[in-house]
């Protein structure tokens, strides 16, 4: 869970913003706090605030006053632009390094990705 | 840096003990509840600097605030610490209770029933002698007493020695749940890096007494990269950067590289076919050490 | 000073060293001699040497008030001089005890005129010849010195080493040994056995509170400097 060689306050803000994206914590729901964070994860609670404070200025999540962190709204339409955006970066990237290791045209890889995915869509629709 | 939040200001500390330098010319600040950890190998001079910043043991030169006053002989300022040292002597044929009896006396905050939560959870025998406990056992005694005073600083030199994992992780999970109730300024001296990187906020690293590192743990999660791959596409990468760490099997080379590895670096790497993985915190800082002793050695031979 | 006084309690927490044996020894001294008196025959005054047992012991708590006692109350994050003072009270209070109980006995040896055995244990003349406030201040006095004696050497010990504890103690023997010899030379010892009766046990525990000051005072400017 726990990543080595990255700041954990971010991996803490990701968690948060994963379970925004997956669908688990639904806008306008109640964030796990600060503390309840830390001691999930085992670690120093100022750690996991500086998280929540950096999906506060994000816009992700909004306080309110004596009650807790909620998911502001739009928030997942937002985190999802945002992930496409760095998904080309971050897999797309890497996947066309491996193709050319292995050999593979681009429109192999094409070919290998759309077959694949549309598998994948298939199995999840039985 | 100083703020108003700094509650323990280290000048140019020096301890000198005949032909050796303790501690040389260390500086740093520390603000007030946050966890720290104060790191090194053995011998690198922890214990001596918070032996100082205590005044059980006393400077060769430099300065020193706590609270803004200097700790010597200064009961308003001794008594919102506590120092609870890795081989702690206690009074002859003296029980446990004995000695919480006692910090019970001297700690304004103690907490008793907390106090006795931590002696269940720790196991600690109640009619047994403190001269006659195990070596676990001796170091709960510390811990609880370290936990229980919840005085203002608290420093913690690696009291947990002889504690197995099991007790150990008990001290992690009791120190951090009692920091989020009732924070307070921890210093938490240690050699086992990657079981409290998680605790700790700074991190001060400290190598034949000198500071070789002073920074957010954060900050410093990220500062290194291990590259492997190809001998030659790993050395043309590694020009121009600081290696820390070098490795080869055959044709096969490891580096550790310091610097955060941007957009840019992460695409030269893939394109040259290079992995990249992760520095742990321990590795990061044993590296460093390693490397300075070996600059250091390199400094000494050129000399001669 | 309520730092101070925690000291104290600090001290006594753990009574058996301070109080119990103490007196344990002084009982058991006391016990012993009895039945070695009343094994003598005859009716001539018997005198021993025992009630001075626990004073020796007194030696030892005062070692041991450093080597053990003054870490932990480092840990405990108090400051050289309250633990020093608070010590010095501690074993003044139970020097007191210990003199309390001596004199008490004595007062009860004159009664019983000897236990019915002609045999003194609290009560020795020399000490005795000022009264039982004399006998009092005279044993307060020996008493708090063999602690300070104790507590002065393990703190010199503690700060410069063995080696340094052993010169000055041989250096001190040295010094005595001079001073005998120097009064032999001078063929004074009728002087010097004269000038002590008339001096008295009180004036000899005057004398005693003059070393005690001075070894304190020692022992307090070393402990300053004393590392746990």
């Amino acid at each position: 869970m726990i990543e080595e060689g990255r700041a954990l306050f971010l991996q803490i803000a990701e968690s948060v913003e994963d379970s925004i994206v997956e669908g688990s914590l639904l806008e306008e729901g109640q964030a796990p706090s600060t503390n309840e964070l830390a001691a999930f994860y085992r670690i120093n609670p100022a750690t996991a605030a500086k998280g929540v404070a950096m999906l506060v200025e994000k816009g992700v999540l909004y306080k309110r006053r004596g009650i807790g962190m909620f998911v502001a709204p739009g928030a997942r339409d937002r985190l999802l632009a945002e992930r496409r955006a760095a998904f080309a970066t971050r897999f797309v990237g890497p996947l066309i390094a491996e193709a050319s290791k292995l050999g593979l045209t681009p429109d192999e890889l094409a070919t290998l990705v759309r077959d694949r995915a549309a598998a994948s869509i298939e199995g999840k629709t039985e | 840096m100083t703020t108003s939040d700094t509650v323990i200001e280290v000048a140019g500390l020096t301890k000198r003990y005949r032909e050796t330098l303790a501690v040389d010319d260390v500086s740093f600040a520390i603000e007030k509840d946050k966890i720290y950890g104060l790191l090194g190998r053995n011998g690198a001079g922890k214990t001596t600097v918070m032996s100082i910043l205590t005044a059980q043991n006393f400077e060769t030169s430099g300065e020193l605030r706590v609270f803004g006053e200097h700790p010597y002989e200064n009961a308003r300022v001794l008594r919102r610490m506590c120092f609870v040292r890795e081989s702690q002597k206690y009074p002859d044929d003296a029980l446990p209770k004995h000695a919480f009896a006692t910090a019970r006396l001297f700690f304004p905050r103690w907490d008793q029933e907390f106090a006795e939560r931590l002696i269940d959870d720790f196991q600690l025998p109640s009619n047994k002698r403190i001269k006659k406990l195990s070596r676990g056992q001796l170091s709960a005694v510390g811990v609880i007493i370290g936990l229980a005073a919840r005085a203002e600083i608290t420093f913690f030199d690696e009291p947990y020695l002889g504690l197995d994992a099991v007790a150990r992780q008990i001290f992690y999970d009791r120190l951090l749940e009692d920091y989020t109730a009732h924070p307070r300024t921890v210093i938490l001296s240690s050699h086992l890096i990657d079981e409290v990187s998680n605790l700790i906020e700074h991190v001060i690293v400290l190598d034949r007494g000198r500071v070789i590192m002073d920074d957010e743990t954060d900050a410093v999660r990220d500062r290194a990269a291990n590259i492997v791959g190809d001998t030659a596409a790993v050395e043309a990468f590694a020009v121009g950067r600081e290696v820390i760490h070098r490795e080869s099997l055959g044709r096969v080379s490891a580096v550790t590289v310091l610097g955060t590895l941007t957009d840019a670096d992460h695409r030269e790497l893939a394109l040259a076919g290079l992995d990249v993985g992760p520095v742990s915190l321990q590795q990061l800082i044993v590296r460093t050490t390693q490397h300075a002793a070996a600059d250091a050695a390199t400094d000494e031979g050129a000399l001669r | 000073m309520n730092r101070t006084l925690n000291v104290i309690r600090m001290q006594l927490i753990n009574r058996q060293t301070y109080i119990w044996i103490p007196l344990i020894i002084l009982a058991g001294s006391f016990v012993l001699s009895l039945l070695v008196y009343s094994m003598i025959p005859g009716d001539v005054p018997k005198y021993g040497g025992g009630s001075q047992a626990p004073l020796w012991y007194f030696l030892a708590v005062g070692v041991q008030a450093l080597t053990l006692t003054f870490p932990f109350s480092q840990a405990m994050s108090v400051t050289r001089r309250e633990f020093y003072l608070g010590t010095l009270l501690t074993a003044g209070v139970t020097s007191l005890v210990l003199t309390v109980v001596i004199v008490a006995g004595g007062l009860v040896e004159l009664a019983t005129n000897g236990w019915g055995v002609n045999g003194w244990f609290f009560y020795l003349p020399w000490i005795w010849e000022s009264g039982p406030l004399g006998a009092a201040f005279f044993y307060l006095v020996i008493a708090m010195l063999f602690f300070i004696s104790g507590f002065w050497s393990a703190t010199i010990y503690k700060r410069f080493g063995a080696t340094w504890l052993t010169v000055v103690l041989i250096g001190l023997g040295a010094i005595l040994v001079g001073i005998a010899w120097l009064i032999g030379r001078l063929d004074a010892w009728a002087e010097v056995w004269t000038g002590l009766v008339t001096l008295g046990s009180v004036g000899f525990a005057v004398w005693g509170v003059v070393v005690a000051v001075v070894l304190g005072a020692i022992a307090y400017l070393t402990l300053r400097r004393t590392i746990p």
